[in-house]
């Protein structure tokens, strides 16, 4: 085992087709992983985050479009003549072989001697903190082993690329985040090209150094962390990122700045702030720890203050949590407050923490 | 449960248990002591009158039973590896719609149709004879031991290719996928990965390829009439034109054991297995 990081692979994707069957699942995406890089990719269910890591490996063949690793297209190659090297959702661990022989086998293929197989997997078996395992039965072993020994066959044979297919699913919530840091530890020393498939936004955003979102066969968003969070690109990145709470609104720009209206209640930005908003209906997005709520005739400053009537509470432990009627949505909010059921009260929303699109993109994201 | 229920039990399997006593384990028991016995006494005679006449058909029936089981598995492992790891979809297509068709037919409709198929004049010579691969001088006939063997693997290949199929496709993928990821050709995911993790199931697909070839009567008959031949028809042949059920009994007994000795293999390698895990 090296210790020193050797440096991964660049991969550009251009233009990239992919149908099964007749029916089109990547709609032409384009998108570059640097050398080192770790990516989230991350949407919902069938939005094809899976095909385009499994068309990268060569499983799915690509229709159109270009896959270039290193200088080379490797879109037509088949899976074995890649380099990249897989962790699957199911740990896909050979039964009938030793803990040794799946580790191995990748080294096994190259012609490595018996003695130098057996050093390289004592070595990965150490860094996995699996030391010894050599001789146990994978079927012998817990989940959370399982997957060790399944990055460590990945890993093995030194791969400039890791391809991680939504590896921690299957592991219950204490190993799984245990493995997050592991595994981005190991990448990080390593200095591999990791790109991850996940459905977990948490999962997303603590292990990897950008994320791509993707909707319906395209990319909707790629960006840092924060980025995303914090400035969704549109009204599906922004619902998807966890900003659950809709309020329609009206936009009126004028020469003294923006005003935002909601049912009764109006906000003004300084001029020059509203610059970038969408004229006319709009909709916002906001998460439920941004709102709080205030007496309804508080004075509203620089926040929409929404009047409000409390439909629901519950305690989920530290704060209320509250199910309001405002602006004829319903939305949720939490507050350290206990108020009683049917009370009025106001709905406070900081404006820089609404994410506002048009209402013609509001369908999308639904 | 009580006395009464343990009764109804009995009454309930009683008609399946008195066919399996009447028309299985009377006969065998019929014939176990109709070899061992005569005019009533112990005897070992008509076992060395079996050796002594037969011990060719004996070997003879072995090597085509284990030459045969032997091709079917690579015939069934050829076909069913197409199956689960082939990616021109026209020709799994294909394979898939075709290879079971002989399990439709009865061995002794397989041996006509070989019959017709490998004799000297048969429609495979005429083939070659057409597109001037051979000589019409140089054909000659595979009515033999080639033709016996042909049979039974063409007959029982796609029963091992359709379990092992089966067990092939219900391994999970993803297992095969790691190998390839790992850049293993499709030849050795096959061999070293999907195979190995089923290979209980190939064993009992064999194993039962195994008695049956032994229990033919038909094809040895039809694809290959003259000397050695195999012991089912050597039985026949006792019974038919001498009335010698000793001698037909003993050599019952000697099939017996040998497929016998086949089920003691496969029973050993799955308790070592057993043992293993």
């Amino acid at each position: 085992m090296r210790n020193e990081a050797h440096s991964g692979a660049s991969i550009a994707v251009r233009d990239l087709h992919v149908a099964y069957g007749g029916t089109r699942v990547l709609h032409g995406v384009s998108i570059d992983f640097t050398p080192g890089s770790f990516t989230a990719l991350l949407g919902s269910s069938g939005c094809g985050k899976t095909t385009l890591l499994r068309s990268l490996s060569g499983f799915v063949p690509v229709e159109s479009g270009s896959i270039i690793v290193g200088g080379q297209d490797v879109a037509a190659l088949p899976p074995e003549k890649r380099g990249m090297a897989m962790v699957f959702q199911s740990y896909a661990l050979w039964p009938h072989m030793s803990v040794l022989q799946n580790i191995g086998y990748g080294l096994k293929l190259r012609g490595v001697p018996k003695a130098q197989i057996a050093a390289k997997v004592a070595a990965m078996l150490s860094m996995l903190g699996l030391a010894g395992y050599e001789d146990r039965k994978v079927t012998a072993l817990s989940g959370g082993q399982r997957q060790r020994v399944a990055l460590g066959r990945a890993l093995a044979i030194d791969p400039g690329i890791l391809l991680l297919d939504e590896p921690l699913s299957n592991l219950d919530a204490k190993i799984r985040m245990v493995m997050r840091h592991e595994i981005r530890a190991i990448q990080q020393r390593l200095g591999l090209t990791a790109i991850h498939v996940t459905h977990d936004r948490e999962e997303a955003m603590t292990m990897a150094d950008r994320l791509v979102i993707m909707q319906a066969g395209t990319i909707a968003q790629v960006g840092t962390p924060e980025e995303v969070y914090d400035r969704p690109a549109s009204a599906f990145v922004a619902n998807f990122m966890g900003a659950e709470n809709i309020l329609p609104l009206r936009v009126a720009r004028s020469e003294a700045g923006a005003s935002l209206t909601t049912g009764d209640a109006t906000a003004h930005l300084a001029p020059g702030s509203g610059q970038a908003l969408p004229a006319g209906e709009a909709v916002a997005y906001f998460r439920d720890d941004v709102a709080r709520l205030d007496a309804s005739d508080a004075a509203a400053g620089a926040d929409l203050l929404v009047p409000a009537r409390i439909a629901a509470r519950a305690y989920p432990g530290g704060v209320y949590r509250y199910r309001v009627e405002a602006a004829g949505c319903q939305i949720t909010v939490d507050d350290a407050d206990r108020h009683e059921l049917g009370t009025t009260i106001g709905l406070r929303i900081p404006l820089q923490r609404l994410h506002i699109f048009p209402a013609s993109e509001a369908g999308i994201a639904a | 449960m009580n006395l009464s229920q343990r009764h109804l039990g009995l009454i309930l399997i009683a008609p399946g248990l008195m066919l399996v006593a009447a028309l299985f384990l009377y006969p065998l028991g019929f014939s176990l002591v109709s070899a061992f016995s005569k005019d009533g006494s112990f005897t070992l005679e008509w076992f060395s009158k079996a050796f002594e006449l037969y011990s060719t058909d004996i070997v003879f029936t072995v090597v085509i039973v284990v030459a045969s089981c032997a091709l079917t598995a690579l015939a069934a492992i050829i076909i069913a590896g197409t199956l689960t790891l082939g990616e021109n979809r026209y020709i799994v297509g294909t394979l898939r719609a075709l290879y079971r068709w002989p399990l439709f037919i009865p061995f002794i409709v397989a041996a006509q149709c070989m019959r017709t198929f490998l004799a000297k004049n048969g429609l495979m010579n005429n083939t070659f004879v057409s597109m001037g691969l051979i000589e019409p001088l140089q054909a000659v006939s595979f009515l033999d031991w080639r033709g016996i063997i042909a049979t039974f693997v063409w007959k029982q290949t796609p029963f091992v290719a359709l379990l092992l199929a089966g067990a092939l496709a219900s391994i999970d993928r993803a297992t095969l996928e790691a190998g390839r990821n790992l850049g293993a050709s499709r030849v050795r995911v096959l061999f070293e990965l999907a195979l190995p993790q089923v290979m209980p199931t190939l064993m009992v697909a064999l194993v039962l390829s195994f008695v049956t070839m032994l229990s033919v009567l038909s094809v040895p008959m039809m694809v290959s009439g003259s000397q050695p031949t195999m012991l089912t028809v050597d039985m026949a042949f006792r019974i038919n034109a001498y009335g010698d059920y000793a001698t037909a009994n003993a050599l019952g007994v000697i099939t017996y054991l040998i497929s016998a000795g086949a089920a003691i293999l496969y029973l050993k390698r799955g308790l070592s297995e057993g043992a293993a895990r």
